[in-house]
């Protein structure tokens, strides 16, 4: 449409689109949520009801939807949207500027269109989210260290169990398909930029705007739910409830453009000859993951919707006075949860998928095999939520059909580690940590996956439920397994992303630390949850001790770790060894492009003859 | 396409890798056997009741099932760690070999992974069989179950109320569980049941105590600030204690 | 309805063909929203908890008496007159007539400003509070949720009539197109409501 354009828009001085950044979002979505604060308190009615708290939920919820708005103003999200409205689209110019050329570190704080920017500042936010989330996970660690803690206020640890649960949960949704996803995924299809590149930015920066009201929650009671924010318990929950539901809704805005943006990229962006089996096994794993997240996200939106109504309107959707149900909100909720376990896990596996064959020097084992995993999970996944409410009551008769389903799920994970272990099988091993991580998560996920079984069985499940055990289970899936293959697609993308190598031996020392102390912390707890400790409590029976003391100082060796990884990041980052352009020999196509990576990645569009998987000698 | 089980050589089992790789299977096998379900029965709360007796059973059962599949996973781990190894900047020599596919390693795998799971499916709906039909019991004893921030109270089929639980022995016993303020999670740990408490709704479970003693009730259902202390006991007494004490009770709540 | 740019430049189908299946995508979740509100209607009003769907007399107030869905369907039928309007725009645009393509997106365009104005008066003069129990509850959720679809129907048919008004469909229609599948579905949402308030 571009070409349309008869004269460039004219700009005298600096145009609207070069001022704004992340001061004028953080500007204007400060004093948005200010003045309609102020307005709010002065001309919103007292409550004539006898419920208490409606006026403070009406004000902060418009407070925080003005900050959201604000933000995403000031930083330039609206600007495409009205000169469309206007017939006056961008021009090339003005696109190019968008997208951060010969800006330097500035574009880092601007709506920067280029998949790269993007990919590095999804890079950055998921690491503080860790770095946020983990201190918190210490925190409630050290509190469970003794069994009667209690150095922290009840109120307060219930809180902190809820926001790291939920920013946990969202670091590692976009733990891969953020950074990676954004970043390497377009290269390695052979494109110039995504689908959307607008839409790119925005994906982004919702995040950072949906992070400032988790925080402004913790000021105003927390979040004291745990991340499932069960109702009818929500709605009795302090303000700070409001800030998780804002979060919330922002959050699934961003993941649903993000799907439909990286979906759209891959379905017609792949370079010419890069037919679906020769597509790299990594770009099936973000497509499905994306294209699972993005009709289960929506369902989570509308839940928190109906929370908020239910808070500041005194609806009753959740509120059983008045004839709502708080199994309408389990059944909500789940539909988005349990696809979302495989939003984080797919990726995560299909990263390590991607690197295997680079680092046994043999080709993918059964490649439909994994394709074909992939998509049972993703199919299966949408049809099993409800195992999450085998105790719950709702439908004591549907409780067979959904064992049957769930544990039909283990047939496509067993696919997976089919290609995985036949990948390994007869490679000349090159030892590295991403090799590493192979065997980790083989070990870790076995273990997730075998003590899924015990769970999804109804009466095993009457007696695990809601205990510690669960708790240890989702952690060996979606950190032993999850975060294992996110860790080893940074070491192994780090040198196309920074242009400099990883250093080897932090790598390989916080490897070490992470998967020992992660072994001992969930080992140790899922003998207490056998022993019947309840999951999110801040005190426990005596005869608990030991396990949790055992898991405490599980977790604070995974801290080392963790830390000593952040260490080798920012150290490799700032001097580590200049990466050649293809360090690891590998065959996609993102290593074939130059260090640093030109604005648009591929002066001339390549061409794909084959799979990326020809490694190994006797071509036959 | 070399067939991974099936390579040029006929009797491709003769390999000094996959005779490797069989002798560390037996033994990963058992080891995960023995190892997985040592664990879980060493941690696991003594049973009070049939159903978490065969709670534990399920978990025998089950981890004995996942034991091969795991055994030959870790096996084949184990066979390429300890073959030769490259450490170093630059990429090894090619694998000697370029198998990307065995139709029959896929084929046995996905059929064995089904078969376990239909096993493990059979087997729970067994279970599942048997404790739905609990709950139907006419002659058990029908006892209300009340959650409330934070704490649990029970009524007896005589009238009497108290806030721990008395039960007999040896006697079912179904409870009709709700909850007057946020959703709470009924579980009696030592009797493998659980059951969530929801406001606006009355739900089922059924047990039977197997043994005298005393045993813990828990929340398992984050109910808000003291859900760590919504906690009681349970004293599971013969049958002639059990009725001394609900006669008791129920006058003392003036219904007797 | 963003718009590709590239040095490189593609060709108008490409750029076309991608966009529209971005904007199927994100009605994909669009539609996953809906059908979970319809979900919500019919689990609560088969539950019907405490028998408070549409509770009877009390003291204070009378029986709560559900709405005629007359409104609904009205809205609806707006939106889908608009529908038509549409395309008939872009079957002149089709047909090279600027003039029809003008004409049908600014009717449109009038169509969903007439929609957002009955759909509003629906809201506001609604007999009820927000706590008159669950079909209420769900009541304002669809209307108001109707409301908002209504709303970016608006933008997007204002836009589209500005950008026919400016002549910018002159060489290519694959936008007017895409809009084409938005209204449908704007359409489809709103018979959605309708339907479901049908059965109070």
């Amino acid at each position: 449409m571009t070409t349309l354009m008869s004269k460039p828009v004219s700009a005298p001085g600096k145009s609207i689109i070069e001022r704004l950044n992340i001061v004028t979002a953080l500007v204007l979505g400060a004093v948005s949520a200010f003045v309609v604060w102020r307005l709010a308190l002065q001309f919103l009615p007292g409550d004539t009801e006898v419920r208490l708290f409606t006026r403070e939920d009406k004000i902060t919820l418009l407070s925080m939807i003005a900050w959201f708005v604000g933000f995403m103003t000031g930083i330039g999200a609206l600007v495409g949207p009205f000169r469309w409205l206007m017939g006056k689209d961008l021009s090339h110019d003005e696109n190019m500027f968008l997208a951060g050329k010969d800006m330097g570190i500035n574009r880092y704080f601007r709506y920067t269109t280029d998949h790269k920017v993007v990919g590095i500042q999804y890079l950055i936010i998921t690491m503080v989210i860790f770095g946020i989330g983990g201190i918190l996970a210490m925190l409630i660690r050290t509190n469970l260290g003794t069994p009667e803690g209690g150095w922290i206020h009840p109120q307060a640890y219930n809180s902190i169990v809820g926001t790291h649960g939920i920013i946990m949960i969202v670091g590692t949704i976009i733990m891969v398909t953020g950074p990676f996803g954004n970043f390497i995924m377009p290269i390695m299809i052979g494109a110039r930029d995504m689908a959307f590149p607008r839409l790119n930015a925005l994906s982004f920066w919702l995040i950072v705007a949906a992070a400032v009201p988790l925080i402004w929650a913790q000021f105003i009671g927390g979040i004291s739910t745990g991340w499932s924010a069960y109702n009818p318990l929500a709605g009795q929950a302090p303000l700070g409830m409001n800030g998780y539901i804002m979060f919330i809704c922002i959050f699934a805005i961003s993941t649903m453009v993000a799907g439909a943006n990286i979906t759209t990229t891959i379905v017609r962006m792949r370079a010419k000859g890069m037919t679906w089996n020769r597509t790299p096994i990594f770009i099936y794993g973000i497509m499905a993951s994306v294209a699972l997240a993005l009709p289960a996200f929506p369902v989570f939106f509308l839940s928190q919707v109906m929370s908020g109504m239910d808070r500041a309107l005194d609806t009753s959707f959740y509120n059983t006075a008045g004839g709502g149900s708080g199994w309408l909100y389990e059944n909500l909720f789940w539909i988005m949860g349990h696809p979302e376990v495989y939003v984080i896990l797919i990726p995560a596996v299909a990263a390590l998928m991607e690197m295997a064959p680079v680092f046994t020097r043999r080709p993918l084992f059964s490649f439909n095999v994994a394709v074909m995993g992939i998509a049972g999970i993703s199919g299966l996944s949408v049809l099993v939520w409800a195992h999450h409410m085998y105790i719950s009551g709702w439908a004591p008769l549907l409780n067979a059909p959904f064992m049957l389903t769930t544990e039909l799920i283990s047939i496509p994970t067993g696919m997976l580690f089919l290609v995985l272990v036949g990948t390994l099988w007869r490679g000349r091993l090159w030892m590295t940590m991403p090799t590493l991580s192979i065997f980790a998560l083989l070990w870790n996920f076995m273990i997730g996956g075998v003590t899924g079984i015990y769970l999804s069985d109804v009466p095993a499940d009457a007696f695990l439920h809601g205990s510690m055990y669960v708790t240890a289970h989702f952690h060996y899936t979606l950190m032993g397994a999850g975060l294992t293959g996110a860790l080893a697609a940074l070491v192994y993308w780090f040198p196309k992303m920074t242009g400099r190598m990883f250093d080897k031996k932090l790598s390989w020392i916080s490897f070490w630390l992470v998967q020992i102390g992660f072994n001992v912390t969930f080992l140790g707890m899922f003998t207490v949850g056998l022993a019947g400790q309840p999951r999110r409590v801040e005190s426990y029976a005596s005869t608990f001790n030991t396990g949790n003391m055992i898991t405490t100082i599980g977790a604070y060796v995974i801290m080392v770790g963790m830390l000593v990884l952040l260490h080798g990041v920012i150290s490799s980052w700032r001097s580590g060894e200049k990466a050649p352009m293809n360090p690891w020999q590998a065959k996609t196509l993102e290593w074939t492009v130059a260090n640093p990576i030109p604005l648009e990645n591929f002066d001339v569009l390549p061409t794909v003859t084959s799979d990326a998987y020809g490694y190994g000698k006797a071509q036959s | 396409m070399t067939d991974l089980m099936n390579s040029k050589k006929p009797q491709w089992w003769k390999s000094p890798d996959v005779k490797k790789t069989a002798i560390l299977w037996a033994v990963c096998t058992a080891l995960v056997g023995y190892v997985g379900t040592e664990f879980h029965v060493r941690s696991i709360v003594e049973p009070a009741s049939e159903t978490m007796s065969g709670v534990i059973d399920l978990m025998r059962i089950f981890t004995w099932a996942a034991a091969p599949v795991a055994g030959l996973v870790f096996a084949m781990c184990l066979t390429v760690l300890t073959s030769k190894r490259h450490y170093g900047d630059n990429p090894p020599a090619e694998a000697d070999h370029q198998i990307s596919n065995s139709p029959r390693a896929n084929a046995v795998w996905i059929v064995v992974s089904a078969l376990l799971c239909l096993f493990a499916l059979i087997t729970g709906l067994i279970v599942l069989q048997k404790d739905s039909e609990a709950v139907l019991e006419s002659t058990a004893i029908q006892m209300n179950v009340t959650g409330s921030q934070w704490v649990w109270s029970f009524d007896y089929p005589n009238g009497a109320r108290s806030e721990d639980l008395y039960l007999p022995v040896d006697k079912p016993v179904v409870f009709h569980i709700t909850s007057v303020d946020v959703k709470h999670s009924f579980w009696i740990v030592q009797m493998g049941i659980k059951m969530d408490a929801n406001p606006g709704a009355i739900t089922e479970a059924a047990v039977t105590p197997n043994k005298i003693g005393v045993f813990d009730v828990r929340c398992a259902e984050l109910c808000g600030l003291l859900h760590a202390y919504m906690q009681t006991k349970v004293h599971v007494v013969s049958q002639s204690d059990y009725d001394k004490w609900v006669t008791e009770h129920a006058a003392l709540e003036g219904r007797a | 309805m963003s718009v590709e740019t590239h040095v490189h430049h593609e060709d108008p189908d490409v750029v076309g063909s991608r966009n529209r299946l971005g904007v199927i995508l994100l009605l994909v979740a669009d539609v996953a929203f809906a059908l979970s509100m319809v979900f919500v209607y019919f689990y609560l009003r088969g539950q019907n908890v405490n028998d408070m769907w549409l509770p009877a007399a009390t003291e204070e107030r009378g029986a709560i008496v559900p709405l005629s869905s007359g409104p609904a369907w009205t809205v609806t039928a707006i939106a889908a007159f608009g529908l038509l309007s549409h395309l008939y725009a872009l079957k002149g645009g089709r047909e090279k007539n600027q003039t029809q393509l003008k004409l049908g997106s600014l009717v449109a365009m009038v169509a969903s400003v007439v929609a957002l104005v009955m759909q509003f008066n629906t809201i506001a003069n609604a007999p009820f509070t927000f706590s008159d129990g669950a079909y209420v509850s769900c009541f304002y959720l669809f209307t108001i949720m109707n409301f908002v679809h209504l709303a970016l129907t608006l933008f997007i048919s204002l836009g589209n009539w500005n950008r026919a008004r400016l002549g910018l469909y002159a060489s290519n229609l694959w936008m007017v197109d895409i809009v084409r599948i938005w209204w449908i579905w704007m359409v489809v949402s709103s018979l959605l409501g309708a339907f479901s308030l049908s059965y109070p």
